[in-house]
């Protein structure tokens, strides 16, 4: 009876979530996966078409590009996650102004992608935030049209990134730093090490797991990037993701290149969270 | 009181003897990354003060001739229908946030008080959600929604949002251990029944796991975008998609939309002001899993 009771009990308190996981989780990557290799519209007959949807994504430069575009977001991510590093560190202790510090360094991480959009376009607009302070101490040559440059425009948009992200890195690093034990500390001051030592070979050891999942997030971000090239540009000017494609498609009722897509993207995302298992099992 | 300043001080006598110069470099730094978060929002700031035709004759790092000039804020709350937007984003919010607690410690108390068969395989589904890009879903989950005729209503986004987070579990489950076992034992023995000792015990103890869960996916979900503007776009819309329409219909005029942006950070930023601790904490707190 009472053992009867406890599964029953477990299965009450499991099943709706579980059964969420799988509607909205697992049964559409399996979905995709099929859908991947038809060109249904989303509605009427399903008809299979083979590997077309893919052989497209592969050719067509206009879908490789978008994929290259991520990588500016990738490389926007490293200075993000120095400079998220390095503000944990120093922000780790006890000084005047702390608080208030804290207070503003947070702020980025507060605001939604149509605010951040927007102030990045006042930002970078011809007669914007930047290349106003650039005129004002006298370095007019470096003046661009920074959103409308091809050549410029993805790493600009890139580098909001960094503004937008960097603060939830710093939190967490932050928070890492915290848990180091104090006996750590204690013991490295009697030995005589100096501030720099003590980040060199405290600080940096560890919070390495958490270095690995900021990294892994930022990655994974970049493959994922949508709002700010949307709502900025409508993905043009070249500033289209694979994102930003499979909410075209999809609106094009294009579903099963949509779902290849999307498929692209999953697998992007699994191989990069099954080298970073590899690199850290290795340590 | 003088005692107290000098036990305070004590607190961080193990770390290392920072050096003058350590002392300055970190205020340069937090000054130079102070002004790398403030700068590209005072031009939005300043916008949101000045007039039509202020706007098109100064540059964008001139402060406005008044800031008691309201008028875009009035222009932007009447045109806008923020107000409704807002409504409807604090409705969604607040009943799938709701659910989203009360069901993740129900599974965190589950996973973490009892052992049972396909328990690994229980966890498992849940870690691996993680790696599935909420993107990489939709085009089926709308086709779903489409079909139980949901789009454009809010409950298509409270039912995403009500799902089971690794990251939410693991918080809940942080708090559950450092519950004595005792406790729950010793109501079970006095018969209270498995969904008694939940419900009266052991849900009101993780009350403080709840709170940072509500906050940090409260964030989220309060600045989520992607979902939103794919299901709400019409009639119905949260705010952040309404923010959105003002902002790109080219009509507005951009100083309307400053401020309009401006009444869009106010509430996070009064959440931000009482709430900061929990922020810090909880975000932190997810990371040790």
């Amino acid at each position: 009876m009472k053992s009867k009771s406890r599964s029953l009990f477990i299965i009450l308190f499991l099943a709706l979530p579980l059964i969420h996981l799988i509607i909205f989780s697992y049964v559409p990557i399996i979905g995709n996966f099929v859908l991947s290799f038809t060109n249904w519209k989303g509605f009427g007959e399903i008809e299979f078409i083979g590997i077309r949807n893919y052989r497209k994504l592969f050719t067509n430069p206009e879908y490789i590009s978008m994929f290259k575009n991520c990588f500016w977001y990738f490389l926007a991510a490293i200075p993000q996650l120095i400079f998220a590093f390095f503000l944990a560190v120093i922000v780790n202790g006890k000084f005047k102004g702390l608080n208030i510090f804290k207070g503003i360094l947070i702020i980025p991480y507060l605001l939604n992608g149509v605010i951040i959009s927007t102030i990045f376009i006042i930002f970078f607009n011809g007669e914007g935030t930047l290349n106003t302070i650039l005129g004002s101490i006298g370095l007019d040559a470096l003046q661009h049209k920074w959103l409308q440059d091809l050549e410029l425009v993805n790493p600009a948009v890139a580098s909001i990134s960094i503004w937008r992200y960097y603060g939830m890195n710093f939190i967490m690093f932050f928070g890492a730093l915290q848990s180091i034990p104090t006996e750590l500390y204690e013991a490295a001051t009697l030995d005589g090490c100096t501030k720099m030592q003590e980040i060199r070979y405290i600080s940096i050891p560890s919070i390495k797991k958490v270095l690995f999942i900021n990294i892994l997030l930022s990655v994974s971000g970049s493959i994922q990037v949508f709002e700010i090239p949307y709502i900025m540009l409508n993905g043009s000017n070249g500033t289209g993701t694979p994102v930003i494609m499979i909410q075209q498609s999809m609106s094009e009722n294009r579903v099963g290149f949509a779902a290849a897509l999307s498929v692209m993207v999953f697998v992007i995302v699994l191989i990069v969270v099954g080298l970073q298992k590899l690199l850290v099992k290795e340590d | 009181m003088s005692i107290f300043k000098r036990k305070k001080e004590a607190d961080f006598s193990y770390m290392a003897r920072e050096s003058l110069l350590y002392k300055i470099v970190r205020y340069v730094f937090l000054v130079f990354a102070s002004l790398f978060v403030i700068i590209p929002l005072i031009p939005l700031i300043f916008m949101a003060f000045k007039t039509g035709a202020e706007y098109s004759s100064t540059s964008v790092l001139e402060a406005p001739k008044s800031f008691l000039n309201f008028y875009n804020f009035k222009y932007a709350l009447d045109v806008g229908k923020l107000g409704k937007a807002f409504l409807n984003t604090a409705i969604i919010l607040t009943i799938s946030l709701a659910i989203q607690v009360t069901l993740t410690a129900m599974v965190a108390y589950v996973l973490g008080r009892f052992e049972f068969m396909g328990k690994k395989i229980v966890k498992t589904l849940f870690t691996l959600t993680m790696f599935i890009p909420i993107v990489a879903t939709q085009t089926l989950v709308f086709r779903m929604m489409y079909a139980v005729k949901l789009i454009n209503t809010m409950w298509s986004v409270v039912l995403l949002y009500s799902g089971v987070g690794i990251v939410g579990i693991y918080i809940m489950l942080n708090q559950l251990e450092s519950i004595s076992r005792e406790i729950d034992e010793a109501a079970l023995i006095d018969g209270a029944g498995y969904f008694r000792t939940f419900v009266t015990i052991v849900f009101p103890l993780m009350k403080p796991a709840c709170t940072t869960l509500i906050i940090i996916n409260g964030i989220g979900l309060y600045n989520d975008f992607y979902i939103p503007n794919l299901y709400l776009n019409r009639d119905v819309q949260t705010f952040t998609v309404a923010l959105y329409k003002f902002f790109g219909s080219m009509a507005t005029p951009f100083e309307i939309v400053a401020a309009a942006i401006i009444i869009g950070m106010i509430p996070i930023m009064i959440v931000f002001i009482f709430l900061q601790k929990y922020i810090y904490n909880g975000l932190a707190g997810s990371v040790k899993m």
